[in-house]
C-alpha cells in the first residue's frame, strides 16, 4: 500500500520528520511525524488544562518555594558558621597518626563523588517512567526531544547538590573567604554535573545499570579506604587550596562538552534502559513521598544484583529453622557490596572524628558515633527489611513471629559487636582512660540491634488519619511516631553510652546501666505490637470507659 | 523502498535459534519461525513458557540470550524511527498520563504516528472499541476491562507493518473478543503481520494461520487446531 508522506502539517501547526519507509496497514493519510518537543508540549498543555492552578496560585508556590529555600540556605550557612566558630584551631604539631581537616574534606569529597555516581547508576540517569515509558517511547518522534528535559533536571539537581556541599564543607570546616567559598560551591556543582553526565553517556553506550552504580560504590570504597591509610600514615594536608577562576572554567568547559554529548546520544539509549532507570525513579520518588526509607533502599536496590550468581550458596550455617533464617540473613548481606561498603564506613567515621584534632570534641564525636551505629545497624538489617516486606521465611519456618523478630537481630547484633569493637577501642584511647570501653560498645551492641529490627518491621504511615498541617507539607498525625520507631530505642536504651562520652569515662555503674537497658531494648525491639505507647493508653482508656459505662 | 531483498518483500519477523531469557539463563528452548506479511502467529503455551519474553526480545524491549531475530528483513533496533514506525506492540503496560483522556491517549498515538485525521480516526477507535461514552473520561475513572481496550486501541490507531499482541483477550468480554478476532483478520487482509501471545484457544482457531507451542526442552509449530486442544489441556 503506497504511503503518501510528505503532506502538510496538522491543523496544530507541529513540525517534523517524515519516516521513509512503506508500511503494511495506514489508517487514514499520513503527514509529518511531530517532534517530540511537540509531544512533551501536548502531553504538558492537556495536563495544564486539568491542573485547576490559576496565575495566583503558581505565584504563590513558586513565592513560598523560593522562602523556603531562602530560609534553609540562611539556616544552613549559619550553622556552617557557627560550626566554624567552634572548631579549635589546628595543633602547631601534628600527631603521628591521624588526619587533618582539609585531607577530611577533600576525602568527604571524594566520597560524595561516589554516591553521586552510584545514586546516578541505580536512577539511569536518564529514563522514562510509567505512563511516558508506555505512550512515547513507541512514538516514531526525535527520542532526544522527548528525554531532553529529564537530561537536564539531573545534570542541574547534581550541579546545586554538588555546589551546596562543597560551599557547605568548605564554609564549615575549612573557613575561607566568601569568594573561595563561592569559586569553590562553583566548580563543585559543575563538576558534580558533569560527574553525572558521564554516567548519562556510559549509560547510553549500553553499559548496564549496576556497573555503574557498582563504580560508585567502590569510589565510595575508595574514599574509606583512604583515609584509614592516610590516617595511619600520618600524612597531613595542611590546606586544601581553593581552585583558581581557570579551573572553574576548565571544570564548566568539560561539563559543556557532555552535556553536549549527552544530548547527542540521547537517542541511542535503548528504551528497556530507559524503563528501568524511569520505574526506579518513580518507584524511589514514591519512597519519599511516602515517608518510607525501606522502600527507597530497596528502590534503589533494583537492577543492581547481576541476574544470575555463578555458583548456588551451600547455606552450610542452616541446621534447623532457627539456624535457616540467620543463614538467609547472612547471605543476604555478603550478597549486598553496598551494605558492606556501608558498614566499614559506619565503622571509619566515629574512628575518624577521633583522629581528627579539630574534630575530636565531645559533640563531634558523639555525633560520629551516633551516626556511625546507626548506619551499621541499618546497612545490616537488610533481612529483616525483606522479612517484614515479605514475611516468606517467617511464615514456612515453624518458628513464632516474636522468635522470628530475634532471629532478625543476630545478624545486626553480630554487625555491630565487629563495629563496636572498632569504634570503642578508638574512643578508649581517645579518652585517654581506656578502662571499661570496650565492655560498654559491647553492651550496647543489643541495643543497636533491636532498634535496626523495630525500624524494619514499623508500619507505614497511615494516610487515612487527620492529616497535619506542617512547613514539610501535610502530613498524617502519628507519623512521629511511626518514623520513631527504631531511632527511639537508640537515644533512650544508649543513654549510658552517651553519658559516657560526653564525661569522656565509660564507669561500671555506666556499664550496668547499658547492660539492663539493652535487656529491655531486645524486649521491645522482639516485640510485634504495632501500637505506640500513646495508642495502646487511649485503648486503655477507651475499654475502661466502656466498662464504667456497661455497669 | 522495503527494506531486505531487492524487488522482495522481507518477512514480518525471522527468528532462528532465538533464545530469550532474563540475564544468561534462557525461559524455553530456542526458537526459530518466520512470519510474513498478512499472516498470523500465535505463541501458546503454560504460564512461565516464554511467550511474553519472546515477544519482548522481537520488539527490542530484550536482548536476545542467543540466536537472531530479524524484523521486516533489518536486525531488531527499536532506538530507530523506522522500526518505531513499523511496529505496533500491545503490551500489559497499566501506564497512562493521569490528566490526559482516553480520547487524548489515542489522539497523541495517531498523531505522533503522523496520521493527519487523527481526530477522526481517534473517533472510529472509540465506537469500535466501545469507548465512546468515556472518551472524555480520565483513565482512573476506567476499570480494568476498559484500560485494556484502551491500550488495544491505541495499537490499532497508528500505521504499522507488524502488529506484536501479548495477551490481548485478558479482561475482555465475549462480545469484544469477537470483535477483536475480527479486527485481526481485517489487518491479515490488509497485508499487516500478527504475532500473538494467547491462552484463548478460540482466538487461535479463529485467526491463526499457525501456532508455536513453547516449551522448556523443545518447541512445536502446530496447526490452529492442534494449538487450540493443546492449549485446552494446559495446567493453566
Amino acid at each position: 500500500m503506497h504511503v503518501p508522506i510528505w503532506r502538510g502539517c496538522a491543523h496544530l501547526g507541529w513540525t517534523g520528520v517524515g519516516i521513509v519507509t512503506e508500511l503494511a496497514v495506514v489508517p487514514g493519510d499520513v503527514g509529518e511525524v511531530p517532534s517530540g518537543r511537540a509531544i512533551r508540549r501536548f502531553t504538558a498543555q492537556a495536563a495544564r488544562s486539568r491542573a485547576g492552578a490559576t496565575l495566583g496560585s503558581l505565584l504563590g508556590s513558586v513565592y513560598y518555594t523560593v522562602v523556603s529555600v531562602a530560609i534553609a540556605a540562611g539556616c544552613a550557612a549559619g550553622a556552617a558558621q557557627t560550626m566554624r566558630g567552634s572548631l579549635p584551631p589546628a595543633p602547631d604539631v601534628a600527631p603521628p597518626q591521624g588526619l587533618s581537616v582539609p585531607a577530611l574534606v577533600a576525602l568527604v569529597l571524594l566520597g560524595a563523588a561516589g554516591v553521586l555516581v552510584s545514586l546516578a547508576g541505580r536512577l539511569g540517569p536518564v529514563g522514562a517512567g510509567g505512563a511516558e515509558a508506555a505512550w512515547w517511547l513507541g512514538l516514531p518522534v526525535d527520542r532526544s526531544g522527548l528525554l531532553r528535559p529529564a537530561a537536564r533536571r539531573i545534570a542541574l539537581a547534581a550541579a546545586v547538590a554538588g555546589a551546596l556541599v562543597v560551599g557547605l564543607l568548605e564554609a564549615s570546616l575549612l573557613g575561607t573567604g566568601a569568594l573561595s567559598i563561592v569559586r569553590s560551591a562553583a566548580t563543585g556543582g559543575l563538576a558534580a554535573a558533569a560527574a553525572v553526565l558521564l554516567t548519562a553517556v556510559v549509560q547510553s553506550l549500553g553499559v548496564a545499570r549496576r556497573r555503574t552504580a557498582l563504580a560508585g560504590d567502590l569510589l565510595l570504597a575508595a574514599a574509606g579506604a583512604l583515609a584509614a591509610g592516610l590516617a595511619l600514615a600520618g600524612v597531613h594536608v595542611d590546606s586544601l587550596p581553593s581552585p583558581p577562576w581557570p579551573v572553574a572554567a576548565a571544570v564548566l568547559v568539560v561539563a559543556a562538552g557532555l552535556a553536549w554529548l549527552v544530548d547527542r546520544r540521547l537517542d541511542r539509549i535503548p528504551a528497556r534502559t530507559l524503563r528501568e532507570g524511569g520505574s526506579v525513579a518513580t518507584h524511589a520518588v514514591g519512597a519519599v513521598v511516602s515517608l518510607d526509607s525501606r522502600e527507597l533502599g530497596r528502590a534503589l536496590a533494583v537492577g543492581t544484583a547481576a541476574p544470575a550468581r555463578r555458583r548456588v550458596g551451600r547455606l552450610r550455617l542452616a541446621r534447623g529453622p532457627a539456624s535457616a533464617l540467620v543463614a538467609a540473613d547472612v547471605a543476604l548481606l555478603r550478597r549486598s557490596p553496598r551494605h558492606v561498603v556501608q558498614l566499614v564506613l559506619a565503622g571509619l567515621l566515629p574512628v575518624l572524628a577521633t583522629v581528627v584534632p579539630q574534630l575530636a570534641g565531645v559533640a563531634s564525636v558523639l555525633v560520629a558515633v551516633l551516626a556511625g551505629g546507626a548506619v551499621a545497624a541499618s546497612a545490616s538489617a537488610e533481612g529483616a527489611r525483606h522479612g517484614e516486606m515479605a514475611p516468606v521465611l517467617d511464615r514456612l519456618l515453624p518458628l513464632s513471629a516474636r522468635a522470628a523478630r530475634r532471629l532478625r537481630m543476630v545478624v545486626p547484633f553480630t554487625a555491630t559487636v565487629v563495629w563496636s569493637l572498632a569504634v570503642f577501642a578508638a574512643l578508649a584511647r581517645w579518652s585517654g582512660t581506656p578502662a571499661g570501653w570496650l565492655a560498654l560498645g559491647l553492651a550496647g551492641a543489643p541495643v543497636w540491634a533491636a532498634a535496626a529490627v523495630r525500624a524494619a518491621y514499623r508500619p507505614a504511615p497511615d494516610w487515612t488519619k487527620p492529616l497535619v498541617a506542617t512547613p514539610m507539607g501535610a502530613l498524617p498525625s502519628g507519623v512521629a511516631g511511626v518514623v520513631a520507631r527504631g531511632p527511639d530505642l537508640v537515644v533512650l536504651c544508649l543513654l549510658p553510652t552517651w553519658i559516657a562520652i560526653l564525661l569522656r569515662s565509660a564507669g561500671p555503674v555506666l556499664l550496668v546501666a547499658q547492660v539492663a537497658l539493652a535487656a529491655i531494648a531486645f524486649a521491645v525491639g522482639s516485640s510485634t505490637s504495632t501500637e505506640s505507647m500513646m495508642d495502646r493508653l487511649a485503648r486503655q482508656m477507651d475499654e475502661q470507659s466502656k466498662q464504667g459505662g456497661g455497669r | 523502498m522495503p527494506r531486505g531483498y531487492p524487488g522482495r518483500v522481507p518477512p514480518a519477523v525471522r527468528a532462528r535459534d532465538l533464545l530469550v531469557g532474563y540475564g544468561a539463563a534462557p525461559v524455553c528452548a530456542p526458537v526459530t519461525f518466520t512470519l510474513g506479511s498478512g499472516k498470523v502467529l500465535a505463541l501458546v503455551g503454560p504460564n512461565g513458557s516464554g511467550k511474553s519474553t519472546v515477544l519482548r526480545a522481537v520488539i527490542g524491549l530484550l536482548e536476545p540470550v542467543g540466536g537472531s531475530v530479524q524484523v521486516l528483513g533489518a536486525a531488531v533496533d527499536e532506538r530507530t524511527a523506522e522500526f518505531r514506525a513499523a511496529v505496533s506492540s500491545v503490551l500489559d503496560d497499566d501506564a497512562y498520563f493521569p490528566s490526559l483522556s482516553v480520547a487524548e491517549h489515542l489522539y497523541l498515538v495517531a498523531r505522533g504516528h503522523g496520521v493527519l485525521d487523527a481526530w477522526d480516526r481517534t473517533d472510529e477507535l472509540l465506537e469500535e472499541f466501545g469507548l465512546a461514552d468515556h472518551a472524555k473520561a480520565l483513565p482512573v475513572a476506567l476499570s480494568s476491562g476498559q484500560r485494556r481496550r484502551l491500550l488495544l486501541a491505541a495499537g490499532f490507531a497508528r500505521p504499522r507493518s507488524l502488529l506484536v499482541l501479548d495477551e490481548p483477550e485478558q479482561r475482555l468480554d465475549r462480545r469484544m473478543r469477537s470483535a477483536l478476532a475480527q479486527r485481526l483478520l481485517d489487518e491479515k487482509a490488509a497485508g499487516g503481520a500478527v504475532l500473538l501471545a494467547t491462552h484463548d484457544a478460540d482466538l487461535v482457531a479463529a485467526v491463526a494461520d499457525r501456532a508455536l507451542y513453547l516449551a522448556d526442552d523443545r518447541n512445536e509449530l502446530l496447526s490452529p487446531r492442534e494449538a487450540a486442544a493443546r492449549i485446552s489441556q494446559d495446567p493453566s
